[in-house]
């Protein structure tokens, strides 16, 4: 198994087909198949890396995604099926995120520093992307709120619904919704200057 | 960049995007966009987002995921061994049925056929110590066996070293009767009842 390469998982054309999928694979890996493991990560882990990103994880990404997927499998009993597995696993990642930075500020304030080290990597980034509309609209996302940008991301990135939006990130499907449209207006506005 | 004021279509953008429409929403999709430019512009600005947001991603060793996680535990193999079939668990008991009912056959032929006098006496005579509860009392005639049944009329009649063809008309009637006392549970089944009803509907039970 390699790493997971940008473009796989993208979320495109996801669908019931997808979500069938992944529940057999959950079938085939509680009946003691292990691979069913292998392959729902390399489903999802693109996926996960995304929106670990979306929601300021930069440093950490790697084990902010293994963290998610160990947690998921010790607790995939409790995984009913409501929504998709992969709207579960974001609910998940994004729990252990907000863990994690609560334990992080307990420990110190390092805002400003982290800051820092955010511009150092999309800066870096800037270098291997040439294209300048790329490069805007990174810039475009960063300048969103945090909800705006994790909202942006499942919808866009992921082509989540609102509703699976609404379970992802723990809001309503009208305040995912709002969040969206304020997230593409400012984005609009950003690139029109 | 204008934002279209058909908030219905431009909101359905992205599942255009993500090809999440089912043919009919995507037909009249389809159709708003090619004549709305707002629209358009906004489809553009979607695809550059949604590769932009892809290539930021950083990879990640999906083999450094799978290490950690957690192996499952075959359930079908654990509920084979927790829950062990009833029929199993009726076989060992009609096992233990056979088994006791052989080593009890087996212990009242070898008393009254291959066993000495001396063992069948004392099965005898210590049949009225039991408990009256568990097995009746005894009736008389097993006490003329055991008078009968001595070492000496053993050896007389030949009960020590015979077995049961050996035996006379009397002493196959004493010993028939000692198995007939030692049964331990009586008989408790009713007789049957017929129930006649005549054409008064008059009911005349038989058989009492």
């Amino acid at each position: 198994m390699t790493d997971a390469p940008h473009g796989s998982g993208s979320g495109g054309g996801r669908g019931r087909g997808d979500d069938q999928r992944d529940l057999e694979l959950i079938a085939q890996w509680k009946a003691g198949d292990q691979r069913a493991a292998s392959a729902l990560v390399e489903r999802h882990t693109a996926a996960l890396a995304r929106f670990a990103v979306a929601s300021g994880e930069r440093n950490e990404v790697d084990e902010l995604v293994q963290d998610t997927f160990v947690r998921a499998f010790n607790s995939l009993d409790g995984f009913r099926g409501d929504s998709s597995f992969r709207t579960w696993l974001f609910t998940i990642e994004r729990r252990l995120l907000l863990d994690r930075r609560r334990a992080e500020k307990r420990r110190r304030d390092r805002l400003e520093i982290q800051e820092d080290d955010a511009a150092t990597e999309y800066d870096s980034l800037d270098s291997v992307v040439a294209d300048e509309t790329e490069r805007r609209m990174r810039e475009a996302v960063k300048q969103l709120s945090p909800t705006q940008r994790e909202v942006f991301t499942l919808r866009v990135a992921e082509g989540l619904s609102y509703k699976e939006i609404a379970s992802a990130v723990g809001t309503t499907e009208g305040a995912a919704r709002v969040h969206y449209h304020n997230a593409m207006r400012a984005v609009k506005e950003f690139l029109d200057e | 960049m204008n934002d279209c004021q058909n908030a219905e279509m431009r909101d359905q953008l992205p599942d255009l995007l993500h090809e999440r429409l089912d043919a009919l929403a995507r037909v009249a999709l389809m159709a708003h966009v090619d004549g709305c430019m707002d629209c358009r512009d906004e489809l553009a600005l979607l695809r550059v987002a949604h590769g932009t947001l892809i290539k930021a991603t950083p990879r990640v060793d999906m083999n450094f995921i799978v290490e950690a996680l957690p192996t499952a535990a075959p359930r079908a193999r654990t509920l084979s061994i927790s829950r062990r079939p009833i029929w199993a668990d009726w076989r060992a008991a009609a096992a233990g049925v056979l088994l006791v009912a052989g080593a009890s056959s087996y212990t009242l032929l070898g008393r009254h056929g291959g066993a000495s006098v001396q063992a069948a006496s004392e099965t005898v005579s210590a049949a009225p110590a039991r408990s009256a509860s568990a097995v009746p009392a005894p009736a008389p005639q097993p006490e003329t066996v055991v008078a009968e049944s001595s070492p000496e009329a053993g050896e007389s009649t030949g009960l020590g070293t015979s077995r049961l063809g050996d035996l006379d008309e009397k002493q196959l009637k004493a010993l028939l009767t000692e198995i007939d006392q030692l049964q331990p549970t009586p008989i408790t089944e009713p007789d049957p009842v017929t129930i006649r009803v005549d054409s008064k509907g008059t009911t005349t039970p038989e058989g009492l």
